[in-house]
């Protein structure tokens, strides 16, 4: 029984596949903190459409897949700001247009070349093939985003909290904001290979919603949410190897598990909480003599 | 981080002063929202700014700590531009209510040590000297109590006292209020006014946008009337006049007059009155301002009795 249960880690391909995918789970998890506070989830999912014509490319004329992405990124994060400078459009509407086209000229662009790369594992994924140069352009990112948000983070809380703050402090509002934007396109590209560019938007959300009902402190938040996100992509790739089925799918499944027994049992903010909360607030108010 | 203070600023320092000169401001759309604003602002003040909703109070206050920049004209504050001005924490600002995200995961001790991050490392870890500040500044609002609950979890006026706090914590020596009254009850902002005036004391300057006009003659000692340029500043005893309120007013002012009203006179000096939401603005029979107490304005009393003697 033990030794079924230890298999996963006699393959190379899976003890890579596992830690590789905690290490992305780690970096979103962080990442998804300020995406749900900053109400940044469109933008999440909308960069990791957005990087695909950039990876496509990159694949195409043998770059490193992180440099198109992160150009891709880029283009479409000004190519939204100009949008919406220049009109009145709510934002959704103008991430909605821009990421379908890039993602759109992405699709184009690899069934125009479909030998450089699989559709399939840009949209779903391709954890358990991944190639070393991939791993460690994966690897390094999750190194450097880390490292960014180490030292920046609570410059980055102060500027999604209270922006006028920030300014008022002389703090570079600007710089701060393109950090931001920068950290979670690249990250994008790392959760990307993890679980294919549908799904990214949920490793960027769900542990941030998660750890958001567990707790009132953001540096506990950041925790919480690194730690979930790590150890559900951990489990979730190994659980994969005895379904046989998506690292992706198994990997997010599990995160939505986790939301949902905090969305119930949370100390605080949970539904059973609140409720006997509510409770017990009825039963003093009741109690107290006229 | 912090950089040393310079010969330049130390004597900035001295001559702690706002000075606003010829600012226009206009926004993307055209809109010119302010034209031509002049006025001077000197250390140990308070100053209130008054006009009608989109006379250009917000827009003023948003020029003033950068955020827009003037089309023409400029703002310096201790002789130093805006930005620098910024990077030595001089400015600080406490918040309207609606511009604040009240469900942020941050407890009211984490906002209060956000008024330090200017003097802190690149790191932003807190410092002994940082924590001291932050938990006198709590402690001088009377919110020390409250400094492990989330933001959201406080009363309005409560919400006010606490970015209050921060602004102490900044040691800012121009503190910008927009509509600090808004949503507080009499004894919050009586407490308030208190800490604005121990401030002045320190040779601070506090700019206070404000609707509740009954309040100004009482803590404010200038008065700046907008709309959409400078009508008036200087004094409030000069400033606030019934003449240039009409005028910056319009019509839109509740007037209740004695002599129109039912009141007679047996009723003598006993009428009481009574408000909840604004201090009542009480003009005296040549149009000066009267005051709620008599304490402390002992001069005036006797000034307006004599001039009632002379004549
Ligand atoms: N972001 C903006 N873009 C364009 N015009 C604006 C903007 N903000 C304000 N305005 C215009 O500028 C003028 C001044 O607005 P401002 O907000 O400064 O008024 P205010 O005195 O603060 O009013 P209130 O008492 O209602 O707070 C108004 O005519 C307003 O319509
Ligand atoms: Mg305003």
């Amino acid at each position: 029984m033990m030794d079924a249960l230890a298999v996963p880690f006699h393959y190379d391909y899976m003890l890579k596949a596992m830690w590789v995918s905690a290490l992305i789970g780690s970096v979103c998890g962080c990442l998804s903190c300020f995406v749900t506070l900053k109400g940044w989830s469109l933008m999440g999912d909308a960069l990791s459409h957005a990087v695909v014509p950039g990876v496509a490319l990159a694949y195409l004329v043998g770059a490193p897949f992180a440099v198109g992405a992160f150009f891709a990124g880029l283009l479409a994060a000004v190519g939204m700001g100009f949008v919406k400078t220049k009109t009145s459009l709510r934002e959704d509407a103008v991430i909605g247009i821009v990421f379908t086209t890039f993602f759109a000229a992405g699709l184009l662009l690899i069934s125009l070349f479909p030998s450089s790369v699989s559709l399939k594992s840009i949209v779903f994924g391709n954890l358990l093939g991944i190639s070393d140069a991939d791993v460690s352009q994966v690897v390094l990112i999750a190194l450097g985003s880390l490292l960014v948000l180490g030292l920046r983070w609570r410059d980055l809380v102060l500027f999604c909290f209270d922006p006028n703050q920030a300014r008022a402090l002389g703090l570079n509002v600007r710089l701060l904001n393109f950090t931001l934007l920068t950290l979670l396109s690249v990250t994008a590209v790392a959760a990307l290979q993890a679980v294919g560019a549908c799904l990214v938007v949920a490793m960027l959300v769900t542990p941030g919603a998660t750890a958001y009902l567990l707790t009132d402190r953001f540096g506990r938040m950041l925790g919480l949410a690194a730690g979930m996100g790590a150890g559900t992509s951990f489990i979730g790739a190994y659980a994969s190897y005895f379904l046989d089925g998506s690292t992706g799918g198994c990997i997010v499944l599990l995160q939505t598990l986790v939301f949902l027994l905090a969305l119930v049992w949370a100390p605080k903010h949970g539904l059973l909480a609140s409720r006997s909360k509510r409770l017990q607030a009825l039963k003093a108010a009741l109690g107290r003599p006229a | 981080m912090n950089p040393a203070p310079t010969n330049s600023t130390v004597a900035a320092g001295l001559r702690n002063e706002v000075l606003v000169s010829d600012v226009t401001v206009s926004y993307n759309n055209g809109t010119v929202a302010v034209y031509d604003a002049t006025f001077r602002l000197q250390a140990g003040s308070i100053c209130a700014l008054v006009g009608v909703n989109g006379s250009g109070k917000s827009t003023l206050f948003k020029t003033i700590m950068g955020f827009l920049k003037p089309a023409q004209g400029s703002v310096t504050i201790g002789g130093e531009t805006i930005a620098s001005a910024q990077r030595l924490n001089w400015v600080a600002y406490v918040p309207q209510s609606e511009e604040v995200d009240w469900s942020f995961p941050v407890s009211v001790w984490d906002v209060v040590m956000m008024g330090r991050y200017g003097y802190m490392s690149f790191l932003r870890i807190p410092g002994a000297a940082d924590r001291r500040l932050v938990e006198a500044s709590l402690r001088r609002v009377e919110m020390w109590d409250f400094r492990e609950r989330q933001i959201g979890e406080l009363s309005g006026g409560q919400k006010k006292r606490v970015f209050l706090a921060r602004a102490l914590a900044q040691q800012g020596r121009v503190i910008l209020l927009d509509e600090p009254f808004t949503g507080v009850d009499v004894k919050t902002e009586a407490a308030i006014v208190e800490l604005l005036r121990e401030l002045r004391a320190a040779g601070n300057i506090m700019l206070v946008s404000t609707h509740n006009l009954g309040s100004v003659p009482e803590f404010c000692d200038q008065t700046v009337i907008i709309n959409r340029t400078v009508l008036a500043a200087g004094p409030t005893v000069e400033v606030f006049t019934e003449q240039n309120l009409a005028r910056a007013f319009g019509g839109v002012l509740r007037h209740f007059r004695f002599d129109e009203s039912t009141i007679q006179k047996h009723d003598g000096r006993t009428v009481t009155v009574l408000t909840d939401d604004e201090r009542p603005l009480v003009f005296g029979k040549d149009g000066h301002v009267e005051y709620s107490q008599r304490n402390g304005r002992e001069e005036v009393v006797k000034q307006r009795a004599e001039q009632e003697d002379d004549e």
